[in-house]
């Protein structure tokens, strides 16, 4: 992109003179439906910590997963410290001094954090106590507060990531990636693990920090890269003098407005009323503070927001599959609040998840297997399921929806990205809901499948259905919602209307760092 | 440089479960070969005779139908939970339940016509198994606990039972202080169909058809397969999780149970502690094979019954038990081994970047 030029700058000052450690130049990988990366490129000095920023599905965690030999890159060039690398394996990495820490942890639970630390990396029999007293003063050198003998199960997941990066320490990484690590921390243990980077780069070390929390990045990183659509939109820029609010429009983009805006609909009763709702996330921490929002029938309304921000607990409270702490959920005059998944649907509520596969589809099943998910119980001769309408169904809605498939018995693993979701939204459509809860939709879908589904759901607004379209595509939401609500750790914070709001204002919004049109 | 490796296939070869059933058996049969060499037999004679008794004769495959049958109904157990994802490793136990409860039947109902009697035990013995499983089902469904653990754990206690009971109350008076149960009466025995073979045969065919009807065409075999495939999918299209890992392993319990029922009735003489003869842990082997799929159990379970009688056989040549367990175990390790390339086909990736780790 021709941004790359006009706002990359030289390193400042006080890493003027250091050499590159990590120099990506170029990278491109493709995976069935979805290029991850499309020529990005990365150069991170010796002795700094680096972010590397972008939104869910910019490509970050491939681009890293490239550097720390995780994948290979279909095109393009690794460099460490000036030598131009083939990683084969994590190992090769590890070999070359590059070590990742991951956002799912790898560790042992019924081991000690000592024992965890050294694993696969003595290959001799050791003395317990030199093991123990040697990673407690590894340990102690950076900071990392642990106790070496206790069992990794009794550990926090703060605790935890410390293992992970003692591991990568102990393997004597000099370039350490580490993968969202705050998205397991409280705010406290973030600050922390602050510290300890800036220690370790301190010591000569080389930090590489994924993230999409901005004031994370401000707080203790030397340079920041942004990526998006797999693409390097922003290189080495220096941390100190870029305000949060460029990096958050970089992050979600500055393309100019598209101008094939559906035109507006005649907007009618409220149909999704979702009242001082609020839930608990997957750790059992409070995600979601008393939300209010209402949809009405023949309007998209888009949430917008950074990934983690209770958007995905939104859409599951709404949908029935996550119990709520709270507030209220009514479809038109029905109230949904107890309601199970199934009755929500049979109520006239479609949802389409942000996991297709795992969640919408199930795996392994066959195409009319899942064609059938939500209706089967009325495809049924007594205990006996009618095979016959079940295939006509299915054949309906590969018709109807242009479903690329093979024969309809056979598992869905062989169906690309959009065709999947092409069959899981058709499914969810074609009951006639009267509201459509759309979680990612588009995401990693190609250029025609993105737009075979916004077609759909513009469709549906047509025909006066309340559609609630969660995304992470700011383009997407300011395209298509006719409302558009930005979430912000678990609370609506703001509501734009999306043909006159500012992006620079919504990503503001987006970050916390509302000034307008904020609604608490 | 070039080396292979395995590589997923998208698809599961159609026909490749059979098919490796004859490659393991053709690789056992040579490697085979060496070892009987090796302990001093001749390798023709002996596969010889393990032909013609297991399958060369219909008083043969009467044997190793008898032998199928208990092998079938485990591996049906084993398959009806594994095809949710859920592993009955207590088949053994449940099979130890289910002769208890058959035995127990058949004391209570000893004037009893055979017609009553035999079907009244065999509901016992389906309902003894299910009993048997059902604290790891619910503990399972309620608070997650695992069931592998369970369901083994209960193994050693319904052996146990059967020790208690046979040392104590259900001790023969006419045993001459032999810990043995007295022996069944003639009307609860399940009459012969031919030979040796027994009309179990018959009924564990019909069982292992209905359940693999069910799984395949009915509303509850479809929502297993959703269940099975993935608990998330299972929970966003309105099945309940908790109940289908409870009725699954109950009634995989039951299916074990009625495995003993049928061994109990069939083909012993009165409940022993041997009665189950690892067939609760060949069942295991036998639904991995067959993918767990019912349908696949049958005839699995035939090809099983056929070796382990096969291999027995060859001991009264004087090939020792041993060497007669490791053919058994090349066969079904062969078979297993096998199995994989139906899921995985070997590719030969080039090793161009073999030197960057130095």
């Amino acid at each position: 992109m021709n941004e790359t030029d006009s706002t990359s700058c030289s390193p400042t000052n006080s890493t003027a003179h250091r050499p590159p450690a990590v120099e990506l130049s170029g990278i491109w990988k493709r995976f069935p439906g979805v290029v991850a990366n499309a020529g990005a490129h990365l150069t991170v000095l010796t002795g700094t910590v680096h972010a590397v920023l972008g939104e869910n599905g910019a490509g970050k965690s491939t681009l890293m997963n490239v550097l720390a030999g995780v994948y290979r890159p279909d095109e393009g060039e690794v460099r460490i410290d000036g030598t131009a690398r083939h990683f084969r394996s994590p190992a090769d990495a590890l070999a070359a001094g590059v070590g990742m820490v991951h956002q799912e942890f790898r560790l042992v639970p019924s081991f000690t954090v000592a024992e965890n630390v050294v694993l696969g990396a003595v290959d001799r029999i050791v003395r317990r106590q030199s093991i123990e007293s040697a990673v407690g003063d590894l340990a102690e050198r950076f900071g990392l507060a642990t106790d070496p003998v206790r069992p990794v199960w009794q550990l926090s997941m703060g605790e935890r990531q410390r293992v992970e990066i003692l591991k990568a320490l102990w393997r004597d990484a000099r370039i350490l990636i580490l993968d969202e690590p705050t998205a397991v921390l409280t705010p406290g243990e973030a600050d922390e693990l602050g510290g300890v980077l800036r220690r370790m780069a301190d010591d000569g070390r080389t930090v590489v920090f994924i993230s999409h929390k901005l004031h994370e990045v401000t707080g203790f990183c030397d340079e920041a890269t942004v990526l998006r659509g797999g693409e390097t939109v922003a290189a080495s820029l220096p941390v100190d003098g870029t305000d949060a609010s460029t990096l958050a429009g970089l992050m979600v983009g500055s393309a100019p407005m598209a101008n094939e805006r559906p035109p507006p609909c005649v907007v009618g009763e409220p149909m999704l009323e979702v009242e001082a709702l609020s839930c608990l996330g997957d750790r059992g921490l409070p995600a979601l503070h008393e939300v209010d929002l209402t949809v009405y029938s023949g309007e998209i309304v888009g949430i917008a927001g950074v990934a983690g921000n209770g958007q995905r607990e939104l859409a599951q409270a709404i949908a029935g599959l996550r119990p709520t702490t709270g507030g209220s959920v009514r479809l038109g005059r029905t109230d949904l609040t107890t309601s199970t998944p199934r009755q929500r649907f049979t109520a006239g509520l479609g949802y389409i998840p942000e996991d297709r596969i795992g969640v919408g589809l199930a795996p392994r099943l066959s195409v009319t297997d899942n064609a059938i998910l939500r209706t089967y119980t009325s495809h049924r001769k007594g205990p006996f399921l009618d095979a016959g309408a079940a295939t006509n169904h299915c054949q309906h809605l590969v018709d109807r929806f242009g479903v690329r498939t093979g024969p309809l018995d056979e598992p869905i693993a062989g169906l690309s990205g959009g065709n999947l979701q092409r069959l899981l939204v058709g499914r969810e459509l074609s009951d006639h809901p009267q509201v459509v809860v759309a979680a990612q939709p588009t995401r990693g879908l190609d250029v025609q499948g993105v737009k075979a589904i916004q077609d759909l759901l513009v469709a549906e607004r047509g025909a006066g259905v309340a559609v609630l379209l969660i995304s992470e595509d700011l383009d997407e939401l300011l395209m298509l919602a006719d409302r558009l609500l930005v979430m912000h750790d678990g609370r609506v914070v703001a509501e734009f209307d999306p043909e006159s709001a500012r992006r620079h204002t919504i990503g503001e919004a987006m970050v916390g760092h509302a000034s307008t049109g904020v609604v608490t | 440089m070039s080396r292979p490796v395995l590589a997923r296939r998208d698809q599961v070869l159609r026909g490749g479960q059979p098919l490796a059933f004859g490659v393991g058996l053709l690789v056992a049969l040579v490697v085979g070969v060496v070892l009987l060499m090796g302990s001093g037999h001749d390798p023709m004679r002996v596969y010889e005779r393990m032909f013609d008794a297991s399958l060369g004769s219909s008083r043969a495959w009467s044997v190793t139908l008898n032998r199928a049958v208990p092998l079938g109904l485990a591996g049906l157990a084993v398959a009806v939970a594994g095809s949710m994802g859920l592993w009955n490793i207590g088949a053994e136990g449940q099979i130890m339940a289910g002769a208890i409860g058959a035995t127990w039947v058949a004391r209570i109902g000893e004037g009893w016509p055979g017609p009553v009697l035999v079907p009244a035990m065999l509901a016992a013995a389906v309902v003894g198994g299910g009993l048997l499983a059902l604290g790891p089902a619910v503990a399972r469904a309620r608070i997650g606990v695992n069931e592998i653990i369970t369901t083994l754990m209960l193994n050693e206690v319904a052996l146990r039972l059967v020790q208690w009971l046979i040392h104590g109350r259900w001790k023969d008076p006419d045993s001459h202080g032999f810990p043995l149960a007295p022996m069944l009466p003639e009307q609860g025995r399940l009459p012969n169909l031919f030979e040796r073979a027994h009309v179990g045969v018959v009924l564990a065919g019909v069982v292992i058809a209905l359940f693999g009807l069910a799984a395949s065409r009915t509303a509850w075999g479809y929502e297993l397969r959703v269940a099975g495939s993935s608990g998330a999918t299972a929970r966003y299209a309105g099945i309940s999780l908790q109940r289908k890992i409870l009725t699954v392993l109950v009634v995989s319990g039951g299916v074990a149970g009625l495995a003993g029922g049928v061994e109990l009735t069939g083909a012993s003489d009165r409940i022993t502690e041997g009665l189950s003869n690892g067939f609760g842990f060949a069942g295991i082997i036998v639904a991995a094979l067959a993918l767990m799929r019912p349908s696949g159990v049958a005839a699995v379970a035939l090809l099983f019954g056929a070796v382990q009688i096969g291999g027995q056989s060859i001991q009264t040549m004087g090939v020792s038990s041993s060497v007669s367990t490791i053919l058994q175990a090349l066969i079904l390790f062969g078979a297993i081994a096998a199995g994989v390339f139906s899921r995985y086909r070997v590719e030969m990736v080039s090793g161009d970047a073999a030197e960057a780790a130095a």
